[in-house]
């Protein structure tokens, strides 16, 4: 099996669109599982027209930590030179989770900031900090009426480790593949280069850039394309919504044609797209001319994809 | 005034409008727009603005001494990052990449073989709109300081840059009138870090079901931040603005502004080209009579 990572660094180029696209042409003649691997704001089961309720089974994830502060253990050491005065949970948090509060005397946690790293707890002479197990996400798997599963994540809103939450993610979609003797695992990465996208595309086969014709879109790509270098996993771009500014795609050709990255297909400026997305319908599904356009990738991307080694 | 702008979904404009409104606020306050989104900052790109560094964001890096070390291994089982790799009989090994600075193993080692060394993980730029269009004479009109944090590829702390990008721009406040945030997509650390601190969350969506349902998820994240918060509508003449106005009236959160889609907005933005619209000037106005507002109230108490 191999696992395609489609990825854009700048939100909105279109990547949901096309590994929504993608997943469904591929999975005419191919065994697939689909990976929305965006655990903030995961759209790509929406686009195949799965509504969270229509998925098999939720369940809780269970990858996170928080720290927990106990007054009384805290208040115990107010005359302890170790600690009294020194605040050292405040010193040893990186994250500025904990800041002290004057009135109370004592430390304040902010959650939303903890990473759960456990710095300040053994930084704490009294043991008043203690690391407590979290639940900061869900994980879902769901079947398309495209005849693939789809395997989506939800990160719990205000808790952090969303690296960790696509993860899980992922094992869970390799258990899926294997028992479905899978050929490709489509991931839709998150916005960003941050740890999310990161733990979509360490380990990935091939990464598929989706960027469109803006002189924004184009710097996140450049820094999209320093990261699946710093991987070195072989890519190739789509330029999406080439329509819009014609002069600027042909910049990006040239671009992509200096830095030996393969184009493998441009899909035009068209409103249809947005409906499509409105009636929650993939491109290739809502409107048939679309179709040709994600063959041409599918087929070029296929096409790469026979020369690089399978691990 | 801090004013926030983020939303969710990436895609949504919230770029386009930060800026724009930043253009158009700048006419008259003196504005600090702050680039949050440290992942894939491109606001200083629709702006046109000059690029200048002005310092590096470090991380904490423990240094390792061989000869203090006894092989105790007390360093990596408190690595929650499994940065720490120990075989058996060997010294113990730091995975720089892993290392997300937190400072545990360095708590831990009892005989004082880790110490305090540090990486550069990102920076924090500033520039000034050199927008081509724009004679010398409308550019001494605006008061517009760009400052956004960038880090480095391959980083994975990424809220550490936005702390720092968060406190560098505090340090300026008491220069400006406005400080407006553009925050990254989603609802993670982040944006979390970028939105400490404000005193109204602008969340930007679109009128579709991806839209609600992002909008939803941003919405419920600011009333755990418990932040004053108001919806902003792009293109909310495509797709079906009931959708955003049930969400507006089940989380009890109104609409400050409606911006529709134009094909003359979408080509601006790809030429790099901020966006001025009638809209986004009645939300500067909107937000101005705020900030006024505000203002005399802070006098009354004074
Ligand atoms: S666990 Fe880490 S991030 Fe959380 S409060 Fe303690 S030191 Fe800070
Ligand atoms: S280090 Fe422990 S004892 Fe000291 S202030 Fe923090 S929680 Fe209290
Ligand atoms: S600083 Fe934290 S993440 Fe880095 S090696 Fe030490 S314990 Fe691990
Ligand atoms: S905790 Fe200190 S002494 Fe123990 S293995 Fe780690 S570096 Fe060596």
């Amino acid at each position: 099996m191999k696992t395609i990572t489609v990825l854009s660094g700048k939100g909105g180029a279109g990547k949901s669109t096309l590994a929504a696209s993608l997943s469904v042409m591929l999975a005419k003649d191919n065994k697939i599982v689909a990976v929305d691997c965006d655990a903030d704001a995961p759209n790509l089961a929406l686009v195949l027209g799965l509504y969270e309720e229509n998925f098999d089974n939720w369940e809780s994830l269970i990858t996170g930590e928080k720290i927990q502060l106990s007054k009384e253990k805290c208040q115990s050491l107010k005359f302890c030179p170790k600690c009294q005065g020194l605040r050292k949970c405040v010193e040893a948090c990186k994250y500025s989770a904990i800041t002290w509060n004057q009135e109370e005397e004592l430390p304040e946690i902010n959650e939303l900031l903890c990473v759960g790293c456990g710095a300040c707890e053994l930084a704490c002479p009294t043991g008043a900090l203690t690391l407590k197990k979290v639940e900061n996400g869900s994980l879902g798997v769901g079947k398309t009426q495209y005849g693939f599963p789809i395997v989506s994540g939800q990160l719990k809103i205000g808790e952090s480790g969303s690296g960790k939450v696509v993860n899980e993610l992922r094992i869970r979609a390799s258990k899926i593949a294997e028992d479905i003797q899978a050929d490709y695992m489509i991931l839709d990465a998150a916005a960003g280069i941050g740890c999310p996208v990161i733990a979509s595309v360490r380990g990935s086969d091939y990464v598929i850039l989706v960027t469109e014709p803006t002189p924004a879109a184009f710097w996140d790509l450049k820094r999209a394309i320093e990261l699946v270098d710093h991987f070195n996993i072989p890519c190739a771009a789509v330029i999406n919504r080439w329509g819009i500014n014609r002069d600027f795609t042909a910049h990006l050709q040239d671009y992509f044609k200096t830095n030996q990255i393969p184009v493998l297909g441009l899909i035009p400026y068209d409103v249809r797209f947005v409906r499509a997305l409105v009636n929650l319908k993939p491109a290739v599904v809502y409107e048939k001319n679309f179709r040709p356009i994600f063959k041409q990738i599918m087929e070029n991307c296929l096409f790469q994809m026979q020369n690089i080694p399978l691990y | 005034m801090k004013i926030a702008v983020t939303g969710g979904k990436g895609g949504t404009g919230k770029s386009t409008i930060s800026t724009a409104l930043a253009l158009e606020l700048s006419k008259e306050n003196r504005l600090l727009l702050v680039d949050a989104d440290v992942e894939c900052p491109d606001d200083h790109i629709i702006l046109s603005t000059t690029r200048e560094k002005v310092k590096d964001v470090h991380a904490l890096l423990p240094r390792f001494n061989q000869e203090k070390c006894i092989k105790c291994g007390c360093c990596a089982d408190v690595c929650k990052e499994n940065a720490v790799v120990m075989v058996k009989d060997k010294y113990p090994f730091i995975v720089t990449r892993q290392c997300n600075g937190c400072g545990a193993c360095l708590l831990v080692c009892s005989s004082g073989a880790l110490s305090e060394g540090r990486k550069v993980i990102g920076a924090i730029y500033q520039g000034e709109s050199q927008l081509p269009t724009r004679t010398n004479k409308e550019r001494d009109k605006y008061n517009l300081l760009l400052i956004w944090g960038e880090m480095d590829v391959g980083c994975e702390t990424t809220s550490l840059v936005v702390n720092a990008t968060r406190e560098y721009a505090d340090a300026l406040a008491s220069d400006y009138d406005c400080i407006l945030i553009d925050t990254a997509a989603g609802t993670h650390c982040n944006v979390i870090s970028a939105m400490i601190g404000v005193d109204l969350a602008l969340a930007v969506t679109e009128p579709t079901p991806l839209g609600k349902h992002d909008l939803e998820l941003i919405l419920q994240l600011l009333k755990i931040m418990e932040l004053p918060t108001q919806i902003i509508v792009n293109k909310y003449d495509v797709g079906n603005l009931d959708l955003i106005e049930n969400a507006s009236k089940n989380n009890d959160v109104s609409i400050i502004q409606k911006i529709p889609y134009e094909r003359d907005i979408l080509k601006k933005h790809s030429r790099g080209q901020p966006v001025v619209h009638k809209n986004i000037e009645e939300l500067a106005n909107t937000l101005v009579s705020k900030l006024n507002h505000e203002g005399q109230e802070g006098g009354l108490q004074k």
